[in-house]
């Protein structure tokens, strides 16, 4: 992947705006100059015309004619290429010429507008046309109806130097200031991004040992990086906890497995601790079996409860199927009747019509069953469980009720929690291993309902179970 | 000897006194949850109890702590699945002897069992010597002035009962409380069968006499 830099493309676009904007200024200010000098330049022209208009007088005889005093002519503007001049009357008669006038330029082409510019030997030259001059000399009562046409050029050339001159100033002022602005955006611009490049650095600092991400006090107070900061604080303590989570399974986990180990081992040790008749072994190979049966079914739950959890967090989508919630619920019933009539416990279903809901069948009957399974256990023998199904508009509601002795709130914050007992509950011959609930409520999480405990001593048990149903079928 | 396992995994108590009874001929009581435990333990002389630390009803510690209170000096060897510094700390402060981490070795909970009740009994060698018998704990052989002397299950425990404290004077009913369990008929068996037994395979005829009766009051070993 190619590596791009923010820094440098912010500041190619500075230099690349500066660098029009200072283009445009020099242009318009050349115009601007160049145009001014122009207009400057055609007034003293339209004046030196006017000037040598001024110099036609009739002469003082019987029968005036129009004459020309060329020694009165004002000076050229530049010595070395002097002003182009030509009058003539109004009949096209050439009155006076300057006698620089060139040979081959008879008349300068006549355009619609006063000025025009030509080129002699090279130098340009910029000229006005004055048609219909009137004379001014008006001694004497005659009338003076004589119109001149005065032509009158000069050369720009130092016009064009000034402009030039100007343009040159222009743009190398312009020049600095641009040095000035593109120094001043990439020390803004450098100064602006250190906030990042430290957060980076505190972002470096944690791993699995530190999780606490301490951003920089610079890296807070920018506005920009708030998000990013808070995404990454957000972001470190999930992990955090996950990673938590994961680790207190794991630890969790295997602290559970010394026992079924334990049991394991001994059963095979105590067997090889003497010779024995095959009758024997043959009774502790199966004992061992059954050993082994325990501990497969904790690990199995373990398992499960792993999958829940991943499931719950977002990943291994399964394709679920529209179930009966309410065949589930007879399904467990079935399953833990047996235990139940052991018991001497009578399950009590009830449920008010159709609850279809998006679900793995086995998925909910086991939840059904660990709730019942856990009610039986806290019921006195000759109890009563119930078990009440119900659909409230888009929600189901699944309660398990027991009239047991309740769990003390303190044993209710650590309910759901994983391979936790409630003290009475830990006879292990019922096969708990503190797992059924918390596999349970990582299901119910699961497909996006709750459960909810409703206890006190000596009140009984009752598990709420809220779960979303299947929209199509929502009953009015 | 005899033994009390708090445990409340049945089929681990169930191994561990199997174990205890065939390989070190033991009398074994099993008490499945805390409050039993306690109770059991106040209120029968017992040589040894093993206690596992997770209890329903009554934590381990607390059964310790309770029979530490009540006076009782029995040497207490507790089996724990944690393994950290501090509760194990926190244990043998409690009055702990010893601990086993689970999954742990039977053949080392038994050792540490047998050597828990040799300190118990102020012995410090699993060959107990009497004189010129010798009873080796370990493997429950007996032997005299060199010489392996065959003996019954029973008839081993009340010598290696005896043999535990050499010149003390033991009561018939201490005997009795010590070498049987709950599962032992024990109007059905009577101490003096097996001491007759015993002087019978020890004492041959020429040898000094090893178990004395004290008329009324009991019987004692002595070299």
């Amino acid at each position: 992947m190619r590596q791009t830099s923010i820094q440098r493309r912010l500041i190619a676009a500075v230099v690349i705006s500066q660098l029009l904007l200072a283009i445009g200024i020099v242009s318009v200010a050349v115009y601007f100059t160049r145009r001014q000098l122009r207009n400057a330049f055609d007034a003293g022209l339209h004046g030196r015309a006017m000037s040598v208009a001024a110099l036609v007088r009739y002469s003082e005889d019987e029968h005036p004619t129009l004459i020309f005093e060329d020694d009165l002519v004002p000076p050229p503007l530049e010595k070395l290429h002097p002003d182009l001049y030509q009058v003539t009357t109004g009949d096209g008669h050439l009155l006076a010429r300057s006698p620089n006038w060139p040979q081959d330029l008879q008349a300068i082409p006549k355009k619609d507008r006063q000025h025009t510019a030509f080129t002699v030997n090279d130098i340009r030259y910029r000229a006005v046309r004055l048609e219909k001059v009137p004379v001014l000399d008006r001694e004497g009562d005659a009338p003076s109806t004589d119109v001149l046409t005065v032509t009158y050029a000069a050369p720009t050339d130092q016009m064009t130097r000034a402009v030039a001159h100007a343009g040159i100033y222009i743009a190398a002022g312009s020049g600095l200031l641009l040095l000035v602005t593109v120094g001043i955006a990439v020390w803004g611009l450098r100064r602006g991004l250190r906030p990042l490049a430290e957060l980076a650095a505190s972002a470096a600092l944690v791993n699995a040992s530190n999780w606490k991400l301490n951003p920089s006090e610079a890296a807070l107070s920018t506005t920009e990086l708030a998000p990013l900061t808070q995404a990454m604080t957000a972001m470190i303590e999930g992990l955090h906890r996950a990673f938590t989570q994961q680790r207190e399974f794991l630890a969790n986990a295997a602290h559970e497995l010394k026992t079924p180990v334990a049991i394991l081992k001994s059963t095979l040790q105590s067997l090889l601790q003497r010779p024995r008749a095959a009758d024997e072994y043959r009774a502790g190979l199966e004992q061992a079996l059954d050993d082994m049966a325990r501990l497969e079914q904790l690990m199995h739950s373990m398992l499960r409860l792993a999958r829940a959890e991943q499931w719950a967090a977002g990943s291994a989508r399964r394709d679920l199927q529209t179930v009966e919630v309410s065949a589930t619920c007879e399904s467990a019933v079935e399953r833990l009747a047996p235990v139940a009539r052991e018991r001497g416990i009578t399950i009590h279903f009830v449920s008010n019509g159709p609850m279809p809901m998006r679900a793995d069948a086995d998925d909910l009957e086991l939840v059904w069953s660990n709730l019942l399974e856990n009610a039986i256990r806290f019921s006195p023998a000759g109890g009563n469980v119930q078990l009440r199904a119900r659909s409230d508009g888009p929600r189901g509601y699944v309660e398990v009720e027991d009239n047991g002795p309740g769990i003390p709130l303190s044993e209710l914050a650590h309910l759901f929690e994983r391979f936790h007992r409630g003290d009475s509950s830990r006879a292990r011959n019922t096969g708990g291993y503190g797992l059924g609930l918390a596999i349970s409520k990582a299901l119910i999480e699961a497909y996006g309902g709750t459960i909810t405990p409703q206890s006190g001593p000596g009140q009984g048990t009752r598990m709420v179970v809220e779960v979303p149903l299947e929209n199509s079928a929502v009953r009015s | 000897m005899r033994v009390l396992i708090i445990e409340d995994e049945a089929r681990l108590a169930e191994n561990i006194a199997r174990s205890l009874r065939e390989s070190a001929g033991y009398a074994v009581d099993v008490a499945l949850d805390g409050e039993e435990g306690a109770f059991m333990a106040g209120s029968n002389p017992y040589d040894l109890v093993i206690l596992d630390l997770m209890l329903p009803k009554l934590d381990g510690l607390s059964v310790l702590q309770r029979m530490r209170r009540g006076g009782s000096a029995v040497p207490v060897l507790v089996l724990t699945a944690r393994d950290e510094k501090e509760s194990i700390v926190a244990l043998l402060n409690a009055g702990a002897d010893d601990y086993v981490a689970k999954p742990f070795d039977l053949g080392e909970l038994l050792a540490r069992a047998k050597a828990l009740i040799r300190r118990g009994k102020g012995q410090s060698a699993a060959l107990l010597k009497v004189g010129d018998l010798e009873i080796n704990t370990a493997d429950l052989s007996v032997r005299r002035k060199g010489k392996l002397v065959s003996l019954t299950a029973m008839e081993y425990r009340v010598l290696e009962y005896l043999a535990h404290r050499p010149g003390a004077v033991i009561p018939k009913t201490e005997l009795l409380e010590h070498l049987y369990d709950f599962n032992w008929e024990r109007f059905s068996n009577v101490i003096e069968v097996y001491v007759s037994g015993l002087r019978r395979k020890l004492e041959d005829s020429g040898d000094t006499k090893l178990i004395h009766t004290l008329r009324g009051q009991g019987y004692m070993l002595r070299g």
